[in-house]
C-alpha cells in the first residue's frame, strides 16, 4: 500500500527543516570530510588532488600519536570515575530525604552540568594555580609540597579528568538515581526472604536491573569526552608540550591555525571510524551484560 | 525523583537491626554532604573572588568571607578594553533566536515522528539519531567550508543555523507527542481540522511543558557555547560571552582575578536562577534519555 498520502506529505513538510540541517550540518559534512581528506587545502587557494598523501602522515605523525594515546586515557579515565562515582553517589542518596536536604543535593551536585565548560575551566585554572591557587595552599599544610597542576606532564591530563568529572558526575547521579528507584522493592525483599546477603544483592539484583542506565551513562560520556575542547584550551591549551593535547584540539588546530584542512579532514576521518567503532562495540558488548526488563 | 528509596538496595539492609540501617543512613548522608565540599568551593571561591579588589583578589592566604563588597568589579567589566557589554548582548541575542528556532524545528519533526506515518520515517529517525554520536569536530572543516563560501562567516548566522535545528530536541519533543493519545488527535481531524491545525491548535499547547524545558535546556547550551564562535566569529563586536570571558583572562591574566571572576559570575548567574526556579524540569528533561534506556 503506497504511502503517498496528505498524511505522509505533511509528515515530510513537518520534518523539512530538522531535515535540512541534519543533511547540511551534519550527512554532507561527513562526506565532505571524506573527499577533503584527499586534498591538500589551505583556503587561500583552491584545493589541490594530494591523493593518499595526509593518510601516509598519518603514520608518522608521532604528535598525532600522543594526541591519541591522551584521548583514550582521558575518556577512559573519564568513563570509569564518571559512572561508578555516580553509581556510588546515587546509592547513597537514594533513601527518604526530607525535601529540604533533597533539593539541596540536586542543586550543588547537578548544577555544574549546567555550568558552560569554559567558565568552570577558568575558575579551576586559578584553582590549580601552583604557587597562588588554594589547592596547593591547603596541601602545604598537610605536607604535600606544590604540585604543578597544570604545568607539569603528570598531572596535566589528569586536571583535565578532574575538572570534567566534577563538572558532570551530578548528570551520572541522578540518571542512576533515577535507575535505582525504578526497581521494584519487592526483588530485594524475595532475596532477603531467601538469604541473600546485602553486598550480593548489589551484585546481583541492583548492578544489573542498572545495567542499561550505566550503558546510557557510558555512551554519553564516551561521546562527550571525545569532543571534549573548551577546558583543555582554558586549563592548559594542550600542554606542558603534548602532555594534554587531545584529538578534537588537534584537528582545531591543524585546521584553523594551520590552515592544513586537508592533514585536519583526515585526521577527522580517523575520529569518525573511531567513534563508529567504539559505537559498534559498546553496543555489541552490551548485549551480553545489559539486562533489559 | 519518585518516592521509592530502596532501603534494601542499601548495604546493611534486609534482615537487619534497625539501629543498623539508622547508622547507615547517618554515615551515608555524611559522606554525600562531604562530597558537597568540593562541589560548591570553586563556584563559591568564584563568587567571593569576584567582590575582592583587584589587586588584592588572588593573595594567600584566601579569605573566604570578603571584608567589603567591591561591586564595581562588575561595573567595571563594562568600561573595560573588553567590551563586555556587546559580549552580553550578543550571547543573548543568538541564544534567544537559536531557541526559538529550534523549539519550532524540533516540535514539528518530533509531532511528525509521533504521529505522522510516512514511509522510511522510523529509520530516518534513528538515522538522525547518529548526529548525536559524533564529534563536532569531525565535520566543522566542511560547516566552515560552508559558511565561507555563503559570506556568513564572522557573522551570528554561522551559529545560529547550525543550532536551529537538533536531534535531541526532536528526540524529546517525540517522546512527549507519543505520550498524546491517537484518539485525541482523529477526534480533531473528524471534525474536519487539517494536519497542520491539529498540530498547531491541540497537540503543540499541550506541548508547553515540554517545550519550556527544552527551551530552557537549549538556551543554556547555546549561552554556554564556546567552539563554535571561537570557529565561526573573528570580530570583537561580533563574539559571544564565552569567548569575551575567556579573552578577559587571557588579558588580565593573574592581574586581576577579581574582573575575570566578576565576568564568569556574570555569565554563570542568569543559568543558576533559571535553574534554581525549574530545577525538576530541566534535570527530568536532561536525564530523559536515560530512564528508558
Amino acid at each position: 500500500m503506497k504511502k503517498l498520502n496528505k498524511e505522509s506529505l505533511y509528515g515530510l513538510l513537518f520534518i523539512s527543516p530538522t531535515l535540512l540541517g541534519f543533511l547540511v550540518f551534519f550527512l554532507g559534512p561527513i562526506f565532505a570530510v571524506l573527499f577533503l581528506s584527499l586534498t591538500r587545502y589551505d583556503m587561500f587557494s583552491a584545493p589541490e588532488s594530494a591523493g593518499f598523501a595526509n593518510y601516509a602522515k598519518l603514520f608518522t605523525d608521532s604528535q598525532l600519536h600522543k594526541v591519541y594515546r591522551n584521548t583514550f586515557f582521558f575518556g577512559a579515565a573519564a568513563i570509569t570515575l564518571n559512572v561508578s562515582l555516580g553509581l556510588f553517589l546515587a546509592i547513597l542518596v537514594n533513601q527518604r530525604l526530607p525535601a529540604f536536604l533533597r533539593y539541596l543535593l540536586r542543586t550543588v551536585y547537578f548544577f555544574p552540568v549546567l555550568v558552560g565548560m569554559i567558565y568552570a575551566a577558568t575558575v579551576w585554572k586559578f584553582l590549580f594555580n601552583r604557587d597562588l591557587g588554594v589547592i596547593n595552599y591547603y596541601l602545604h599544610y598537610i605536607g604535600i609540597g606544590p604540585i604543578s597542576w597544570l604545568t607539569s606532564s603528570q598531572f596535566a591530563l589528569w586536571s583535565i579528568i578532574f575538572v570534567y568529572v566534577w563538572k558532570n558526575v551530578g548528570f551520572t547521579m541522578l540518571t542512576t538515581l533515577a535507575g535505582l528507584q525504578s526497581i521494584p522493592q519487592d526483588i530485594y525483599e524475595a532475596a532477603a526472604i531467601d538469604g541473600a546477603r546485602p553486598f550480593a544483592m548489589l551484585r546481583k539484583i541492583t548492578i544489573p536491573l542498572l545495567s542499561p542506565v550505566i550503558l546510557f551513562n557510558v555512551v554519553i560520556t564516551l561521546i562527550n569526552t571525545m569532543q571534549e575542547f573548551d577546558s583543555i584550551v582554558a586549563l592548559t591549551n594542550g600542554g606542558p608540550g603534548n602532555a594534554s593535547r587531545t584529538v578534537s584540539l588537534y584537528i582545531y588546530e591543524k585546521a584553523f591555525r594551520g590552515l592544513d584542512m586537508g592533514y585536519a579532514s583526515a585526521i577527522a576521518v580517523t575520529l569518525f571510524f573511531v567513534i563508529a567503532l567504539l559505537t559498534a562495540l559498546q553496543f555489541s558488548l552490551s548485549r551480553r551484560w545489559v539486562h533489559y526488563t | 525523583m519518585s518516592n521509592n528509596p530502596n532501603t534494601h538496595a542499601l548495604p546493611g539492609a534486609g534482615s537487619t537491626p534497625r539501629t543498623r540501617i539508622e547508622v547507615w543512613r547517618y554515615v551515608s548522608i555524611g559522606v554525600v554532604l562531604l562530597g558537597c565540599i568540593p562541589m560548591i568551593v570553586p563556584l563559591l571561591w568564584m563568587a567571593v573572588t569576584s567582590l575582592k579588589p583587584g589587586a588584592t583578589a588572588f593573595d594567600l592566604p584566601p579569605t573566604w568571607i570578603p571584608k567589603e563588597l567591591h561591586f564595581e568589579n562588575y561595573s567595571a567589566l563594562f568600561q573595560s578594553d573588553v567590551p563586555i557589554g556587546a559580549f552580553l548582548w550578543n550571547s543573548i541575542i543568538i541564544s534567544g533566536v537559536v531557541t526559538v528556532v529550534q523549539l519550532i524545528t524540533s516540535s514539528m519533526a518530533g509531532y511528525a515522528f509521533a504521529h505522522l506515518s510516512f514511509r522510511g520515517g522510523k529509520s530516518l529517525f534513528l538515522l538522525m539519531l547518529t548526529s548525536l554520536m559524533m564529534p563536532l569536530q569531525v565535520t566543522i572543516i566542511p560547516m566552515y567550508l560552508i559558511m565561507s563560501w555563503l559570506n556568513l562567516v564572522d557573522t551570528h548566522w554561522a551559529i545560529i543555523l547550525p543550532l536551529s535545528t537538533s536531534a535531541f530536541g526532536v528526540f524529546l519533543l517525540r517522546q512527549f507527542f507519543m505520550t498524546l493519545p491517537r484518539e485525541l488527535l482523529e477526534a480533531a481531524r473528524i471534525d474536519g481540522a487539517n494536519q497542520w491545525v491539529t498540530f498547531f491548535r491541540i497537540a503543540l499547547p499541550l506541548a508547553r511543558p515540554m517545550l519550556a524545558t527544552l527551551g530552557i535546556i537549549t538556551f543554556t547550551n547555546t549561552w554556554n557555547n564556546y567552539f563554535l564562535p571561537l570557529v565561526f566569529l573573528n570580530s570583537w563586536e561580533k563574539m559571544t560571552l564565552p569567548l569575551g570571558i575567556f579573552s578577559l583572562s587571557n588579558v588580565y591574566g593573574s592581574g586581576n582575578v577579581a574582573a575575570i571572576m566578576a565576568g564568569v559570575a556574570l555569565a554563570i548567574l542568569p543559568v543558576l536562577i533559571v535553574f534554581l526556579v525549574a530545577q525538576r524540569q530541566i534535570i527530568a528533561g536532561l536525564t530523559s534519555g536515560a530512564v528508558k534506556g
